[in-house]
């Protein structure tokens, strides 16, 4: 049987007296796109980091296809990509100059079949200088330069920041062919909906701990909205006998907030009982559902 | 090493290594070109001289008026501020940035996370600051051999010429070296080319302070300078071995510690 993908045992980084991530305990099979979600400033990129071997683990042991990310950190690399989340690649280079030096860390000839491959794929203008293109052009060069090439283990931090709908889909599409030729994918993103759009199982972190890890179909299965309801007038229990609200309901005026987890019929059939004038139905911030989850 | 970075970096570094190597070469030519005005008028400027208070020469790393008339004691006076202030300058800028530069550019997230060890990187980017630290003395040497030849009135010592460029490299190196060590001490990326240029700075006024102030010249050995001898007049002038086991020591002992503190640093992004 094949080492995980990424293995993560006891694993701590410290930044002196400031928190950084603690006692990290993972496992990612190989083959999977496993999510990793979080709020800004939760660790995620952190962890990553240690991954990577830009950070030092203060204790315990991370393994990457059952190398050590310390100790076989170049051989590691060799089959890992990774798209980080400021796309801040070198900016004097033209983009054609920069992905042929990218790819002469892999291959004497820089990969050229792949670099016209991918920027067709995604559009970009290889003779345009980094410094002269958009945040979202940007982050395709990245996106590009992390598959060149072909890795057996991608890993992202926050991809579709910047990235216009059309290429987003265009990615995740690339990201599920890679994946089905066998490529694992670790996801980290503070954007629950694309991670529930790619991803198998999802762990949670939050203040430097992993709170959770959770296949997606269960969070699926209790997703959460966020649900605003106006009223004509002041009513009394306006939501009683509605089941599958999940915290008490807040009332400001005549605006009613909570967050609902069962059958969207119900949930209409009973409000069409009552005199309403607005409704909203959102999806919740992930500060919501964790506070949701774990309160 | 690896080739991949070494030319990137050779390349992303050539526009500035030929705009300092320029200014420092038209500044040697166009003080040289004084030299010939400046025989003429010798008696006036010793009277002048004579009217300077005490230390003055010293401050120019000249230790007897004499040599100013010479061409090689005249060329010395002026490669002081040239090539021992405005290399040391270049070199400690250069090799302090190297490294840093990636990590407060946010580069550092690209480089380190292709196949590449630590070990790479440090001597890949080491290796780019000795060659134009080397090819910056070479030329400004060569184009000052080249003048001191065209305004001469009489012939000078070769030997001198090579021995005052040897120590001014090894000045030059063991700044770079100590760009180098400065830059892995520095735990949050943010650039620190002014603290590297005070440096020089610094060390200079100490060195210059402790050659006016006869009660300050133990204070000198705190300072590099106080181990470049210019004193090429001097029938024994030649490479001491004290000053060469100082420069090549301490160089090597900047650079290997670098690496291992380098070998071991957290990135902070």
């Amino acid at each position: 049987m094949s080492a995980p993908a990424i293995d993560i045992t006891g694993l701590t980084k410290t930044y002196g007296r400031d928190r950084g991530i603690e006692d990290i305990n993972l496992q990612v099979d190989e083959g999977e796109i496993f999510g990793f979600i979080g709020p800004n400033g939760a660790g995620k990129s952190t962890t990553i980091r240690v991954l990577l071997n830009l950070l030092f683990p203060t204790s315990g042991k991370a393994q990457i296809m059952g190398m050590d990310v310390v100790r076989d950190s170049k051989k590691i690399k060799y089959h890992t990509g990774y798209v980080p989340s400021d796309a801040n690649a070198y900016p004097h280079m033209e983009t054609e100059e920069f992905l042929r030096y990218c790819g002469r860390f892999f291959r004497p000839d820089g990969n050229g079949r792949r670099i016209n491959e991918l920027t067709e794929l995604f559009e970009v203008d290889r003779k345009r200088k980094i410094s002269d293109l958009s945040m979202g052009n940007r982050k395709k060069i990245s996106i590009i330069q992390s598959l060149l090439h072909e890795p057996k283990l991608l890993i992202v931090d926050e991809p579709t920041m910047g990235l216009d709908p059309l290429m987003q889909s265009r990615f995740f599409e690339l990201l599920r062919s890679e994946n089905r030729k066998g490529m694992t994918v670790f996801f980290s993103s503070h954007t629950l909906s694309d991670v529930q759009m790619l991803c198998r199982r999802v762990a949670i972190i939050r203040e430097g701990r992993i709170i959770k890890v959770e296949e997606i179909e269960t969070l699926r299965k209790r997703q959460l909205k966020k649900i605003y309801v106006e009223f004509n007038g002041q009513e009394d229990n306006p939501l009683m006998g509605l089941q599958g609200i999940e915290d008490t309901p807040l009332v400001s005026g005549r605006t009613v907030k909570f967050l609902f987890s069962g059958d969207i019929n119900r949930l209409l059939s009973t409000l069409s009982n009552r005199n309403i004038t607005d409704m909203t139905i959102e999806e919740p911030s992930l500060e919501e559902i964790f506070m949701h989850y774990y309160n | 090493m690896n080739s991949n970075l070494f030319f990137r970096e050779l390349r992303s570094n050539a526009v500035t290594l030929l705009i300092w190597t320029a200014v420092i070469t038209a500044l040697t030519a166009l003080t040289m070109s004084f030299y010939g005005v400046f025989l003429e008028n010798n008696q006036k400027i010793l009277a002048m001289i004579s009217i300077l208070p005490e230390g003055t020469l010293q401050f120019k790393g000249i230790s007897d008026v004499d040599d100013l008339f010479s061409v090689l004691g005249f060329y010395s006076a002026n490669n002081v501020i040239y090539m021992l202030v405005l290399g040391s300058i270049y070199s400690i800028v250069l090799s302090s940035g190297i490294l840093l530069r990636e990590e407060y550019n946010k580069t550092a997230e690209f480089l380190l996370a292709w196949p590449l060890t630590r070990g790479e990187i440090f001597f890949s980017k080491a290796a780019v600051v000795l060659l134009n630290v080397l090819v910056i003395n070479i030329v400004t040497a060569i184009a000052g051999y080249i003048t001191l030849e065209i305004v001469k009135r009489e012939p000078f010592s070769r030997d001198a010429f090579l021995v005052m460029t040897l120590y001014t490299l090894l000045l030059n190196l063991f700044f770079a070296s100590l760009g180098l060590f400065m830059s892995t001490l520095v735990k949050r990326a943010k650039p620190i080319t002014t603290l590297s240029i005070g440096l020089v700075l610094i060390l200079y006024f100490i060195f210059t302070i402790s050659n006016i102030t006869e009660s300050l010249s133990a204070i000198g050995y705190v300072s590099p300078y106080k181990f470049v001898n210019l004193d090429t007049l001097n029938p024994n002038y030649g490479i001491e071995f004290i000053s060469v086991l100082y420069f090549a020591g301490l160089t090597m002992l900047l650079t290997m510690t670098s690496f291992r503190l380098y070998r071991r640093k957290d990135i902070y992004l």
